[in-house]
């Protein structure tokens, strides 16, 4: 028995100090990590300020992530403009017993919530994915060190004209998006409601302003900003063959889609409290 | 010149190297052999400047990498190629823009020029019709091949091979050990192989040089090599599984089981 509660004793002796060990090496790690994302990424803003861009890279990197993203951004914007449409119409419709500011709804939600988040949310899941995933791919293959021994630093050749291209294409997706969700919502509006398009845009045009666009388009510069950091730098962290470039582009996701969600809520704040609303 | 002098590299609290010395003259090739994990690909990367070495310096032509300006550093990847153990071809890129790369970044040279060094290098190392072609299009040989003329398309004067003839068969290793001495022959390049292939390394080196538990156990010809009376080195170059290498791993325990 007392040998038991001796064994018992020394077993979570161990524990305790393995935990703390733990503990103190993932804090060590975490903020290791966020020091070396933000090396990572002020050097890639020093390239770009030095005007180090390479122009086809950049072009061929826009085209990747605005054109080819453009027929996911239209199906998920048509969509969610048309469904908060026919919420809106419904509830409005039990309230009031008619739907009423159907357009107002749906052009404040998309242009100042749900068209910047949505965009960001399928850019990190399309992008931000296929960015880890390729230079983690070219770390694991030592095609990161084939570049450094060509003389070629892959920073500047690998995330400046990705981190251009996501800044430039992110903002220009949201808009899109919105343009796409409103006229979703006209749709739903005219057919479902009832509801004339002329009163659709009036409810539209009437309360919302320059600063409801700027709220929104403002964020997704942010976001971008976010969705290529942390894709870069995850890539650039990668080790392990395929099973670590497989835990760092799910990690790239994860961390950029909490990040996405978490930031808009201040990013709001700040916006709304220097009356960009 | 590559002079190596007193180089050590330690990862955390393992020391991988401990104060290797080497010299490697101009038109010479030096083969570094040793079992895995004893810090060969180490050291080829603390050469070439991919790694900082933990103390040491590393001399190119006189300037102490180590310790130079990036400007300097710049200046001595130009004169080194380096070619990958699975040769690190871009995938994004076509062969001859892999082979191209180096060219458009280290050189200055017109767009004909280019063109023309890379089917030439090409042609060095036996590639035929692949320019267009992805690297996923090719086979292993020809990958590692592919890689060799990218890394002298620059014409640079020193190349460093991390284990170029592993994962090949016997026949394509011969053909790279043949290329390997042809490019010393007709380019005057100065060489530092990695290698555990014994018939490959006694082909190609002027020296040859051992490191065991990161430090370096022996340095000599290929001659002196066969005929050594190093108990470790006589282990490795026999290809045995009984020696004192043997007793640092775990076979003692297996004998016990």
């Amino acid at each position: 028995m007392v040998n038991e509660n001796i064994a018992t004793i020394v077993r979570a002796r161990r524990l305790v100090r393995k935990t703390a060990k733990f503990s103190s090496e993932s804090v060590y790690s975490f903020f290791g990590s966020i020091g070396l994302a933000a090396q990572r990424t002020g050097e890639t803003l020093l390239w770009i300020l030095k005007g180090k861009i390479s122009l086809k890279d950049t072009v061929s990197q826009m085209v990747e992530m605005g054109w080819r993203s453009f027929p996911i951004i239209f199906l998920t914007s048509f969509f969610t403009g048309m469904v908060l449409a026919l919420q809106m119409g419904s509830s409005t419709a039990n309230l009031f017993n008619e739907p009423v500011y159907v357009g107002m709804i749906v052009g404040f939600s998309l242009v100042l919530e749900l068209g910047p988040v949505l965009t960001a949310v399928v850019v990190a899941g399309r992008i931000g994915a296929a960015i880890t995933a390729e230079i983690g791919t070219m770390k694991v293959t030592e095609q990161l060190d084939a570049l450094y021994t060509l003389g070629t630093n892959p920073i500047k050749y690998l995330a400046v004209p990705r981190f251009v291209a996501c800044i430039l294409m992110l903002p220009l997706l949201t808009a899109m998006a919105n343009i796409i969700g409103i006229y979703g919502g006209l749709i739903v509006t005219v057919t479902t409601w009832d509801v004339p398009s002329g009163v659709y845009w009036n409810d539209i045009l009437s309360f919302m302003t320059a600063g409801t666009f700027f709220h929104g388009f403002i964020k997704s510069f942010f976001f971008a900003f976010i969705i290529v950091s942390v894709a870069c730098h995850k890539g650039f962290s990668t080790e392990g063959g395929a099973e670590g470039v497989g835990k760092a582009t799910t990690s790239s996701v994860m961390i950029s889609l909490v990040m996405i969600l978490v930031s808009d809520y201040f990013l709001s704040a700040v916006l709304v409290a220097l009356g960009v609303k | 010149m590559i002079k190596v002098q007193d180089l050590s590299k330690q990862f955390g609290s393992k020391r991988v190297l401990r104060n290797v010395n080497l010299e490697v003259n101009d038109g010479e090739t030096v083969v570094i052999i040793g079992a895995s994990g004893t810090g060969k690909s180490i050291m080829l990367k603390n050469i070439v400047g991919l790694i900082k070495p933990t103390s040491g310096a590393i001399y190119v032509d006189g300037v102490d990498i180590t310790k130079c300006s990036s400007n300097d550093l710049h200046e001595s990847q130009k004169k080194m190629g380096y070619v990958f153990q699975e040769a690190a071809l871009f995938d994004s890129l076509t062969i001859e823009e892999n082979v191209a790369f180096g060219l458009r970044t280290l050189t200055n040279l017109g767009e004909d020029e280019i063109i023309n060094r890379v089917a030439h290098c090409l042609e060095m190392v036996g590639l035929e019709n692949v320019e267009d072609l992805k690297p996923s299009e090719l086979s292993g040989g020809m990958k590692k091949r592919a890689g060799i003329a990218r890394a002298i398309a620059y014409q640079p004067k020193y190349i460093l091979y991390d284990e170029p003839t592993t994962g090949l068969d016997p026949i394509m290793t011969d053909v790279i050990s043949d290329l390997i001495i042809s490019l010393r022959k007709h380019l005057k390049i100065t060489s530092i192989a990695v290698t555990h292939d014994m018939k490959s390394a006694y082909k190609i080196a002027d020296r040859i040089m051992m490191l065991y538990k990161g430090e370096v156990i022996f340095n000599g010809t290929p001659e002196e090599t066969r005929k050594t009376d190093n108990a470790v080195v006589r282990q490795f170059v026999e290809g045995s599984s009984r020696g004192p290498i043997e007793t640092d791993r775990t076979f003692k325990e297996m004998e016990k089981i």
